[in-house]
C-alpha cells in the first residue's frame, strides 16, 4: 500500500517538474531558484533591496541634478537681468549727467555733473568689457563688439559736449549733442536693447532645456519605479516558487523517508510474522527450535527498535535546543564506548577497525551518549557505504585551523568505500536526503543518520565535516571543543600515537 | 659779507623745504618771523594734456590770462580758469602775472567782453581740485594750482623755461600763517 501511494505521489511530482521544464524555465533560472531555495529567500530580498537602493540613489542624484540646473538657471537669469539693467541705467546716467550740466552756469556744479557722467561711463565701459568676456556665441560676440565700438564712438562726442558746456559755449554744446551725441547714444541704446533681447532668447532656451531635463527626470523616475515594481514582483514570485519547490522537495523526501522506513520495518516484520506463524502452527519443535526462533525474533525486534529510536531521536533534536548535559569527557572513554557499541556490528559485517589515538589529548566538552551516538552513526554509514572494502579507520587527534580559534579535538571515521559525488556533498547533511546513486545500489537507509550526527555535533558546540573522493572513500570528522580550563600538552606528533586494530 | 651770503642761502633752503609741505600740514606756528615772511610754494600753470604747448614766456602768459590771446596753436579756444577772489593763488596771479589790482582786472574783463575782444569770461572755481578737473575736461583750458595740487590729469607748463621745481621759477604762493 505504501509503495502504491508513493508511486502515485512521485508520479505527480515528476509531472509537476516536467511541466515546469516544458514552460521554458531555463536551467540558469532553476539554478537561481536553487540558490534561493538553499538560502531561504534572503538573497532575493537583499538583491531587491540593493536594486531599490541603487534606483533610489539614481533618482535622488537625478533630482539633485535637475534642481542644480534650475538653481543655476535662476542665478544666471537674476545676474544677467541685473547686469543688463545696470548697464542700461549707467548708460542713461552718463547722458543724463551730461545734459544736467547744460542746465546751470555754475562751473562748480557743471564739474560735479561731469564727474557723475565720467563715473557712469566708467561703469558702462567695465560692463561692456565683462559682457565681451562672457560672450560665447557668434551673435553675442558680434553684438558685444558692436556695442563696444558704438560706446567708444559716443564717448568722444560726450567729452566734447562736456568741454563746450564747461567753456560756456552752451549753444555749440547743444548743437553738437543734437548732431552727433543723440545719434551715437541711440546706437548704443539699440545695442543694449539687442543685448537684452538676445539674453531673453537665451533665457527662454535655458528654460526649455530645464523643462526637457525635468521631463526626462520624470520619465526616468516612472521607468525606474516600474522596473523596481517588476523586479519586486519577480522576487516575490521567485520566493513563492522557491518555497513551493521547497515544499515539494520536502514532501518528496518525506515520501521517500516513509517508503524507506516502511521498507526497513517490513523486512523484520515479515521475519517476525513468519516466525510467529511457524510457532503458532506448531512447526517449531523442541527447545532448540524455540531458542533459534526466539533469537531471530529478538534480533529483528532490536533492529526495529533501533530504527524507531533513531527516528524518535531525530524528532527530538528538531528544535536544536541544548538538551545535553555537557561535561568534560576523556577521549579514551568516548572511544571505548563507541568501540563497545559497534563491536558486534563490525564483527558481523566482517570489518577491520583501525584505531589511532593521539596521546595526551585533553578532555573534550560533550555528552557521552550523544557523542557515542554521533560516532555510531558515522561508523554505521562507513559499514553501509564501504562497498567491497572491509576497513574502517577511527582516529582521535588535536587540531586547529588558526591561532584565534585555538585547539580542538577531532575524531574521524574513515572508509575506503564508494565515496560521495562532489555535487552531493552539500546535500548529504539534509534530513531525509538519499543519494540516487545509493538508492540505485539498493543500500537501505532513512536519510537521517548524517543529519542527526550533524545536529548532535552542533548542539554540543562542535561541528561535523567531510572529505570524500568518489570511489576512493570518505572521512567524516567530528570536531569537539576542549573542556574549559584544560590545557593541551602541545607535543604534537603522531609518532607517539598509540594504535590498535580490532578484528 | 660772507656771513650774510650764508644766511641768505640758509633762508632759501628753508623756504624751498617748506614749499614742498601742504598748506594745512605746514608747521607755520613754529616758524620764526623771518621764515614766515618768506615761506612760499610754487604756483603751477596747468593746461589740458592734449594741449601741444609745453612752455610760455611771462609775457605770453600775461597775454593769455588777460584774454588778449584767444586760441592755442592747435586752434582750440582758450578758456581761463581762476580761483575765487581772495585766495592766495589769485593774489599771486594778480601780483606776478596781471600786475594789477582786483578792480582793474575786473574792469579789464568787463571792457573786453563788452567790446568783443574777449570771447568768454574766466571761469571761477572754489577749489584746486575743481581747477584741475576743469582743465582735464576742457581741452583749451588753462589754470593755476599749487605744485602740491598737481596730478597726472593735467600738464604743467614751463614759464620762461622753468618748471615750478626750479629755483629760478618766479610764480610762488605766499603761505599764510595758521592764524
Amino acid at each position: 500500500m505504501w509503495n502504491c501511494g508513493r508511486r502515485i505521489d512521485m508520479r505527480a511530482t515528476d509531472k509537476y517538474e516536467a511541466d515546469l521544464k516544458s514552460k521554458g524555465v531555463v536551467s540558469l533560472f532553476d539554478w537561481v531558484l536553487g540558490v534561493v531555495y538553499r538560502h531561504n529567500a534572503t538573497i532575493s530580498l537583499v538583491l531587491v533591496l540593493c536594486v531599490v537602493a541603487a534606483a533610489g540613489l539614481f533618482v535622488i542624484r537625478d533630482l539633485q541634478s535637475a534642481n542644480a540646473e534650475a538653481q543655476k538657471l535662476y542665478l544666471i537669469s537674476v545676474q544677467g537681468l541685473k547686469g543688463i539693467g545696470e548697464l542700461q541705467f549707467d548708460a542713461q546716467e552718463t547722458r543724463r549727467a551730461t545734459l544736467y550740466a547744460l542746465t546751470t552756469n555754475d562751473s562748480n556744479l557743471q564739474l560735479e555733473y561731469a564727474d557723475q557722467s565720467r563715473d557712469a561711463d566708467q561703469r558702462v565701459t567695465e560692463g561692456i568689457v565683462k559682457y565681451q568676456k562672457q560672450a560665447k556665441l557668434p551673435r553675442q560676440i558680434e553684438l558685444a563688439g558692436r556695442l563696444g565700438r558704438d560706446w567708444a564712438n559716443y564717448l568722444p562726442v560726450r567729452d566734447e559736449v562736456l568741454a563746450l558746456i564747461l567753456e560756456g559755449s552752451t549753444k555749440e554744446a547743444v548743437s553738437l549733442d543734437l548732431s552727433s551725441g543723440v545719434p551715437s547714444f541711440e546706437r548704443v541704446r539699440r545695442d543694449l536693447n539687442e543685448v537684452k533681447r538676445l539674453y531673453d532668447e537665451e533665457a527662454s532656451q535655458r528654460v526649455a532645456n530645464v523643462e526637457a531635463t525635468s521631463h526626462r527626470s520624470v520619465m526616468r523616475l516612472i521607468g525606474i519605479l516600474g522596473f523596481v515594481f517588476l523586479l519586486s514582483s519577480a522576487a516575490v514570485w521567485a520566493i513563492q516558487r522557491s518555497r513551493m519547490l521547497s515544499a515539494i522537495q520536502l514532501a518528496k523526501m518525506q515520501m521517500e523517508f516513509v517508503a524507506s522506513v516502511s521498507h526497513e520495518l517490513r523486512t523484520p516484520l515479515a521475519v517476525l510474522s513468519s516466525a510467529a506463524d511457524n510457532i503458532a502452527d506448531g512447526l517449531v519443535e523442541g527447545k532448540a527450535g524455540l531458542q533459534r526462533y526466539g533469537t531471530v525474533i529478538q534480533n529483528q525486534s532490536r533492529q526495529m527498535k533501533g530504527l524507531v529510536d533513531q527516528i524518535l531521536l531525530f524528532a527530538s533534536t528538531e528544535d536544536r535546543k541544548d538538551r545535553y548535559a555537557l561535561q568534560p569527557l576523556p577521549v579514551s572513554k568516548i572511544i571505548e564506548s563507541v568501540l563497545a557499541s559497534t563491536k558486534e556490528l563490525i564483527q558481523e559485517s566482517g570489518f577491520v577497525m583501525e584505531t589511532s589515538i593521539e596521546p595526551d589529548l585533553p578532555p573534550v566538552l560533550g555528552d557521552l551518549a550523544a557523542v557515542a551516538q554521533c560516532l555510531q552513526n558515522l561508523i554505521g554509514n562507513a559499514v553501509k557505504y564501504s562497498g567491497h572494502s572491509r576497513w574502517i579507520g577511527l582516529r582521535a587527534f588535536a587540531g586547529s585551523l588558526d591561532q584565534r580559534i585555538g585547539w580542538e579535538v577531532r575524531i574521524s571515521v574513515s572508509d575506503h568505500g564508494i565515496g560521495i559525488d562532489r555535487a552531493e556533498i552539500n546535500n548529504i547533511f539534509d534530513p531525509f536526503y538519499r543519494s540516487p546513486r545509493v538508492s540505485a545500489l539498493q543500500i537501505h537507509g532513512t536519510g537521517l543518520g548524517l543529519s542527526l550526527a550533524k545536529r548532535i555535533a552542533e548542539t554540543m558546540g562542535g561541528k561535523l565535516s567531510v572529505v570524500s573522493e568518489l570511489a576512493a572513500g570518505s572521512t567524516f570528522t567530528l570536531h569537539l571543543p576542549i573542556a574549559e580550563g584544560e590545557k593541551l600538552a602541545m607535543t604534537r606528533g603522531l609518532s607517539q600515537a598509540s594504535s590498535s586494530t580490532l578484528p | 659779507m660772507g656771513r650774510l651770503a650764508s644766511f641768505v642761502v640758509v633762508l632759501s633752503l628753508a623756504g624751498s623745504l617748506l614749499a614742498g609741505i601742504p598748506r594745512e600740514a605746514a608747521p607755520s606756528a613754529e616758524l620764526s618771523v623771518e621764515q614766515q615772511a618768506t615761506a612760499t610754494e610754487p604756483l603751477a600753470i596747468v593746461v589740458n594734456r592734449s594741449n601741444p604747448l609745453d612752455q610760455l614766456s611771462s609775457a605770453e602768459l600775461r597775454k593769455v590770462f588777460l584774454g588778449e590771446r584767444r586760441y592755442w596753436p592747435n586752434g582750440r579756444r582758450i578758456t581761463l580758469v581762476m580761483r575765487d577772489l581772495g585766495e592766495p593763488e589769485y593774489k599771486t596771479m594778480l601780483r606776478e602775472v596781471y600786475q594789477m589790482d582786483e578792480n582793474s582786472l575786473k574792469n579789464h574783463f568787463l571792457r573786453g567782453l563788452f567790446t568783443g575782444e574777449i570771447l568768454v569770461s574766466p571761469k571761477t572755481l572754489a577749489t584746486a581740485a575743481g581747477v584741475r578737473k576743469f582743465v582735464f575736461n576742457v581741452p583749451g583750458a588753462i589754470g593755476y594750482v599749487r605744485l602740491t595740487d598737481v596730478d597726472g590729469t593735467v600738464k604743467v607748463l614751463r614759464i620762461d623755461e622753468s618748471l615750478p621745481e626750479d629755483k629760478k621759477y618766479k610764480l610762488h604762493v605766499e603761505l599764510r600763517p595758521a592764524n
